[in-house]
């Protein structure tokens, strides 16, 4: 059986010209893997730079890898041709961090709404209309709305308005890059249980990536961590969170600070050796506190630990 | 569509926008109305009466031809207007869409055309000019022609910038995710959201321009001396400066009006033009 959504081996490369035509590679995503079942809401944690935010491109083609295939009800997305990929786009649908930037300014809500269905040639412009209304009352605001400027909306405001934009086109899969990260504690949690709610009732799948750990299990069913372009350990995320078992997962974990409890940081372990064989080495050994010979000259694979529950660790 | 009443609430408190906008409006009404409001013909020569002083039957006198010096005012403001318009339209156009296109595409396409909007840069504007008209010929169109080509590379560079900066605005980056192509994203989000701008530039621009155009006809180049052009009327009356000043002085005085309008209303167009500027 195939999945619903399916990741292979997705690699993507930056290069950065330097001084003299010197070329770095940087892998911003490394060999990721994933597959997610219909309806079910995956969370992907990490660190900034750990190419979350690049696979949020990848999948919605904003980028294009440089190998690997992303294949939706089988069908591989990765590399197609703009033309073919029209009807495809309708499925994967994105909300964005930023609610400031997200929203032109020099469009009405109305137009705002009515502009992805306008592009994929999708209703007549009255039903456009029509369906931008309802779309505004399900995340919660009054239709008079339509006719108002971004401007005149707050942070939380905003980042309904783009969901219900990403909603228009009627997707399967909604990619959250991080949307309520921008937003205040309680206007967090007002979209977060929107969000909720419509996956219910619109039977949306979901890709939540964030580095808030405690936003990712109130809203995932599964939780994958990445550092450094890979995925390191993935689960259900309540074993993530209450055993998490990969080093850095810990780490993660450690650096939320929890009510009642004197928050002691984690300590910087990093960077007091040399040697490490980047090549082939452990992703994480310059960083992890429980390194020894084998973890510097092999990399370890993800391995079924506990059931769903896959770490990339040979330390266990 | 903001309508009349909110560019008046914005405007109230400008005085030197509505300076500008009301030196624009005048100039603009009297070179419209010429035919109809001046009180004589412009070309029509009076031999007995030449080079009179300002008086009641001549408000601004007479030139060396006995023909009104108002009246030709009158018509300089059409060709003027004419003239600054057209060139910074036509530039504008053809520099957005170079610019546009350099910001969008990359690569060898921007190289391309940053290479050869630096170089037409790097020359003063009026050297460039000059020698360009020198090479078509001398003569109103080839003028204009000449202004507008030095004009281009302003907008390709204001365009450029602005399509580099706003492709990474991620209301872009969306309107991208659901299919739309480079036309739709550059007339849909990139124009509109770079109109305050462009709009500043050709407001000011357009005043450049006429001064261009005015210096080229000073010199000979431009408009040719029938033509009731504010140039060349004041080159024609550079001999009679010292005795005749109403001559040189009212065709001078409108160009400084009518580049001084631009100006103005250019500094103020920003804020008539912002959404946020109108608050209920």
């Amino acid at each position: 059986m195939t999945a619903f959504l399916e990741i292979k081996d997705l690699t993507k490369t930056f290069t950065l010209k330097g001084f003299f035509g010197k070329k770095t590679d940087v892998h911003a995503l490394n060999g990721i893997s994933l597959s997610v079942e219909k309806g079910e809401s995956l969370g992907i944690v990490g660190e900034s730079g750990c190419g979350k935010s690049t696979l949020a491109n990848l999948m919605v083609r904003l980028e294009e890898p440089t190998s690997g295939d992303i294949l939706l009800d089988g069908i591989s997305i990765a590399h197609k041709k703009e033309k073919e990929l029209r009807k495809l786009r309708s499925r994967i649908q994105i909300v964005f961090q930023d609610p400031y930037s997200s929203l032109s300014p020099r469009m009405t809500v109305e137009q705002i709404l009515t502009e992805p269905m306008q592009v994929m040639g999708q209703y007549t412009s009255r039903e456009r209309t029509e369906r931008a209304s309802e779309l505004l009352e399900l995340v919660g605001m009054r239709s008079s709305s339509l006719r108002k400027y971004p401007h005149e909306f707050s942070g939380g405001q905003r980042q309904r308005i783009s969901i219900a934009r990403a909603l228009t086109t009627e997707p399967d899969i909604l990619i959250l890059d991080e949307p309520t990260s921008a937003l205040d504690v309680s206007v967090q949690a007002q979209v977060l249980n929107l969000l909720t709610d419509i996956r219910e009732k619109m039977k949306l799948t979901y890709l939540f990536i964030s580095h808030n750990l405690a936003v990712v299990k109130y809203i995932s069913d599964r939780t994958a961590v990445m550092y450094k372009g890979r995925i390191v350990e993935i689960g259900p995320s309540l074993s993530i969170l209450t055993s998490p078992m990969h080093p850095y997962t810990k780490e993660l974990l450690a650096a939320v600070p929890i009510v009642g409890k004197p928050f002691c940081p984690p300590r910087e372990t990093a960077h007091e050796t040399g040697g490490t064989d980047a090549e082939r080495g452990c992703i994480y050994y310059d960083r992890c506190p429980i390194k020894d010979e084998k973890c510097r000259r092999e990399r370890p694979v993800l391995e079924e630990r506990q059931e769903d529950h896959e770490v990339s660790c040979w330390k266990l | 569509m903001m309508s009349l009443i909110k560019i008046w609430k914005i405007l109230r408190h400008n005085t030197l926008t509505l300076l500008g906008a009301g030196l624009v409006i005048l100039i603009v009404l009297m070179g419209l109305l010429s035919p109809l409001i001046s009180p004589y013909d412009p070309n029509l020569m009076n031999i007995p009466a030449r080079l009179q002083a300002p008086g009641w039957s001549h408000p601004f006198g007479t030139d060396e031809m006995g023909r009104d010096i108002l009246t030709r005012v009158m018509y300089g403001a059409r060709i003027s207007i004419t003239v600054g318009v057209s060139i910074v339209v036509i530039a504008a156009a053809v520099g957005c869409f170079f610019g546009s296109l350099s910001g969008y595409a990359g690569g060898k396409v921007d190289r391309g055309i940053m290479a050869v909007t630096d170089m037409v840069l790097s020359f003063p504007s009026m050297v460039l000019a000059l020698a360009l008209t020198a090479a078509l010929g001398p003569g109103l169109f080839n003028t204009m022609l000449a202004v507008c080509i030095v004009r281009i590379p302003l907008y390709v560079r204001l365009m450029r910038g602005q399509v580099l900066a706003l492709k990474e605005m991620q209301y872009v980056k969306a309107s991208r995710t659901f299919g739309a192509g480079p036309v739709w994203v550059v007339a849909r989000h990139i124009v509109p959201n770079c109109l305050t701008p462009l709009l500043v530039q050709m407001t000011l621009g357009v005043g450049d321009a006429i001064l261009i155009a005015s210096s080229m006809s000073f010199i000979g180049l431009g408009a040719q001396p029938p033509m009731p052009e504010w140039g060349a009327m004041i080159s024609t009356a550079r001999t009679y400066a010292i005795d005749q000043w109403w001559y040189a002085a009212f065709p001078g005085l409108f160009i400084l009006m009518t580049v001084m309008g631009f100006n103005l209303l250019g500094d103020g167009i920003r804020d008539i033009l912002d959404p946020r500027s109108v608050k209920n």
